[in-house]
């Protein structure tokens, strides 16, 4: 499988705040990534460098193996872009936005245009400055989804969207997956995220803190397991991967590492199991742990760890 | 005078529409001080510099009243004032100044208040800055009233000020200083009114603004025809009401001031009635849709950047044809205002002991060129605002390099100054050469325009660069601009060395046609603009683009 986005060891500043601090993200072709962070991480940093918007400092950036700073132009043919904040002109209507975005990448088809105006439930006659910030951003998705083109980069695609249109959505990011295009997709929606991403790469400060599939992140992270058993377990405190022990009686409540799993479960097995439920982490749960320190920092409780 | 109308609003739905008045009148002067404070200083500073200098450049009543034959002609009078100022010349320095400004200085005044009104309430409305205000308890009247009262206490204290800054003259009374200050605040107290309407009425605030500098274009016009045929068209126009009062002269009279002060009311009372009859956000008219897909012009980024800055193109060609058909039709007495000019004035016309008529043709051309050349700067700004303002995201992330977005900015902002000195240069040519009644100076005086040229596309190209390479300067863009025209205007009065004087480009276009026409300089000067092209185009590749 070929890398659609590489970046090694990028690094990005502004004055003297480092925005990407040598971060490397790989995204390969026909995949859905999702990109998760908190604000100010360096997510529209990263996609905007990958544009060609703005010149790395350092390290490198590849976007399908050429650069997107000096090629930006032959690159942007081969992807659409819908930004977090889109902006309008106030004198142009939606429709002339999405058609004069549509010919400058070289003609646009009309009729999955106006499927897709319907979907979203888009009015093209209304002006640009009298658009509500959910149907600004419904323009550029139009726009976007229409283009006949390889990769999406979409940064908080659905932020102004209701559940309702960010359900069409949804929809249309799981078509342009199943024609085996490569998507990018900032998010905070986590629950969008774990439906729609294949893998997933969680940036903090400027560099990738975690990367995988979801099932991967999760076997590295901890499930909440509750039992009841049949008699008492000894030891259970004692093992490493046991977080945040409970025991009330025979009932026991507790976290477990992924990696410990097997070798604690069969040591419940052993004292016999009444009842049993493990859940594995939520991703909003993985996210919270990866910025568990800057959470403690101000004093929020991370879901009961440490 | 807006606590007297907004009454029978009081008593129609009770007080609390205006509830928070108060509250929101410190509000709306604090957020606005900055804007207040620099128009104030500009006005007034104005005022006092020009009033300060007058008495100095037409000592003697014999000056004045020889200056004053050359001034009573039609096209005189609608550049200035009614003839009764002209009468008054001889006997009042003052008179002679109130005729001179008052219709350019309340025209300034009408600006600033048409701004002020529409930032306090549509633009607001659009940003949703005053979603937040009226969720408080605050009356659906109140921002309104708010607006209107800091517009009319601001106007009153502005009236004020000027009418003090022009008792630096000897020979200006109390009395109509106070009036001269008066009919300042009327003017900006009735565009205050006239906006307050149109915001009401208009679907935007971009609208707003149109509609009530459409009235200000209506009250010029009307002025002009009224004073040139001295005819009743001049009570159509506020700016006409302003020059009724003959400030400063025997017939000096309040009247107008009071017309100006129950139109006001009447409006403000319209607007006041309007207000409560529209939707929050959304004016009395509809707005309107637009087509659903782009036509078939809009498929370039050339043709995008032409879509989206045609209205400054548009702005300076209607001024540069008024600019030109204005000084052309003087053209022909340059001869006799010659005659009347005060030493300085001479030296700045008279260059290399051509004809008087030439010269002036020159001097003409040069300010044309001015002129023209901050249509393209404007052209270059908003580049510089598309980016800004995010919308050049959607663009930069498109197929296009850099050359095409932003850098198909340069070339519109090349053409909309080139155009536009052509425009001046035509209709100067044409009135000119009536004005002479010599057809074959028509050529002269064509020539004499598009010289300058290649001087525009320098200080345009310079602006770009400027843009690629220190973007955040916004100033640096204007720098230049002022520079060259403070060289140029005020250099041989300032006397300033002629290396600095040389910095600027236009100080090396050949002086046609009192010079011949001297291929060489506008060569190296085009050469010059299109090194700078090339420079903008390098710093627009190599650097980071500025989103929000």
């Amino acid at each position: 499988m070929t890398a659609v986005i590489r970046t090694e060891k990028l690094v990005k500043r502004f004055g003297h705040v480092t925005a990407l601090d040598e971060l490397d993200l790989e995204v390969v072709e026909g995949q859905t990534h999702g990109f998760l962070g908190p604000n100010g991480a360096g997510k529209s940093t990263t996609i905007r460098v990958l544009l060609g918007m703005l010149r790395a400092d350092g390290g490198t950036a590849r976007l399908f193996g050429a650069d997107p700073w000096s090629e930006a132009a032959e690159l942007h043919r081969r992807l659409a872009y819908v930004p977090g904040d889109v902006a309008l002109w106030p004198g142009l209507t939606g429709g002339e936005t999405i058609d004069v975005l549509g010919r400058l990448r070289g003609g646009i088809d009309k009729r999955k245009r106006d499927e897709l105006l319907e979907r979203f439930d888009l009015d093209p006659r209304k002006k640009g400055r009298s658009y509500s910030k959910g149907n600004r951003q419904k323009v550029a998705l139009v726009a976007a989804f229409a283009a006949d083109v390889d990769l999406l980069l979409l940064d908080e695609p659905t932020s102004g969207l209701d559940p309702l249109m960010a359900a069409v959505f949804n929809e249309c990011v799981r078509e342009v997956a199943a024609q085996g295009r490569t998507v990018l997709l900032s998010s905070h929606v986590m629950s969008e995220v774990e439906q729609l991403c294949d893998r997933v790469s969680i940036i903090r400060k400027g560099v990738i803190a975690e990367t995988g599939t979801l099932a991967e992140m999760r076997h590295f992270t901890r499930s909440q397991v509750h039992a009841v058993l049949k008699n008492p377990v000894r030891g259970l405190g004692d093992h490493e991967g046991v977080h945040d022990l409970k025991t009330d009686g025979l009932e026991v409540r507790f976290q477990v590492d992924g990696t410990a799993l097997d070798d604690v479960l069969a040591q419940l097995a052993v004292a016999g199991i009444a009842s049993l439920t493990c859940e594995p982490p939520s991703l909003e749960q993985m996210f919270l742990r990866y910025y568990g320190d800057e959470l403690a920092a101000k004093g929020v409780d991370n879901g009961g760890e440490e | 005078m807006a606590t007297a109308t907004a009454a029978p609003a009081v008593r129609e739905d009770g007080l609390g529409t205006l509830a928070g008045t108060g509250k929101l009148l410190r509000f709306h002067a604090r957020r606005t001080r900055v804007y207040l404070i620099g128009w104030f200083a500009g006005m007034v500073g104005g005022t006092l510099a020009i009033a300060a200098s007058f008495p100095e450049l037409y000592a003697t009543p014999d000056e004045r009243a020889q200056f004053a034959t050359t001034m009573d002609t039609p096209a005189m009078r609608s550049m200035t004032g009614p003839g009764e100022y002209i009468d008054a010349y001889a006997g009042s320095g003052s008179a002679m100044f109130a005729h001179q400004m008052i219709l350019w200085s309340t025209l300034v005044v009408a600006v600033m208040y048409i701004l002020l009104i529409t930032r306090l309430t549509r633009a607001d409305e659009e940003t949703s800055r005053l979603e937040v205000i009226r969720s408080e308890p605050v009356g659906r009247r109140a921002d309104l009233a708010a607006a209107l009262l800091l517009a009319c206490l601001s106007a009153v204290a502005l009236g004020v000020l000027i009418g003090l800054s022009t008792l630096v003259m000897g020979d200006a009374d109390v009395a109509g200083a106070m009036l001269y200050g008066l009919l300042h605040t009327a003017v900006a107290v009735a565009f205050a009114a006239i906006t307050a309407v149109t915001a009401q009425i208009a679907g935007y605030s971009s609208t707003a603004n149109a509609f009530a500098f459409g009235v200000l274009a209506f009250g010029v016009l009307m002025s002009m025809v009224g004073n040139a045929q001295e005819n009743a068209a001049l009570w159509l126009s506020p700016f006409g009401w302003a020059q009724a009062t003959f400030v400063f002269t025997p017939e000096q009279n309040w009247v107008p001031i009071g017309v100006a002060a129950i139109v006001s009311a009447l409006l403000i009372w319209l607007a006041f009635a309007l207000v409560a009859r529209r939707d929050f956000g959304q004016g009395l008219m509809a707005a309107r849709p637009g087509p659903s897909s782009a036509g078939a012009g809009l498929r370039s980024i050339g043709s995008l950047t032409f879509r989206l800055s045609r209205g400054l193109l548009w702005a300076g060609i209607v001024t540069m044809v008024l600019l030109g058909a204005a000084y052309g039709s003087v053209v022909g007495g340059a001869d006799d205002i010659f005659d009347t000019l005060s030493d300085t004035q001479r030296e700045i016309f008279t260059q290399q002991g051509a004809s008087i008529t030439e010269g002036f043709v020159v001097t003409i051309s040069l300010i044309d060129a001015f002129t023209a050349t901050i249509f393209g700067l404007l052209v270059i700004g908003r580049a510089r605002k598309e980016e800004t303002g995010g919308r050049g995201e959607l663009l930069a992330a498109a197929p296009i390099p850099r050359s095409g977005w932003p850098g198909s900015y340069l070339p519109m902002a090349l053409a909309s100054a080139t155009v536009a000195t052509v425009c001046g240069a035509v209709f100067l040519a044409l009135t000119g050469a009536g004005s002479v009644g010599d057809w074959s100076f028509f050529d002269d005086m064509l020539v004499g325009g598009l010289v300058h040229l290649p001087a525009i596309w320098i200080m345009v190209a310079l602006a770009f660069a400027c843009f690629g390479w220190l973007p955040r300067a916004g100033w640096l863009r204007w720098l230049p601009w002022a520079y060259v025209f403070i060289a140029g205007y005020f250099g041989p009065i300032l006397e300033l060395p002629d290396v600095m004087v040389n910095l600027s480009p236009y100080e090396h276009v050949p002086s046609y046609p009192v010079a011949d026409l001297d291929w060489l300089p506008l060569i190296v000067l085009t050469a010059i603009a299109a090194a700078l092209c090339a420079l903008g185009y390098l710093g627009v590749r190599r650097r980071n683009l500025q989103f929000a």
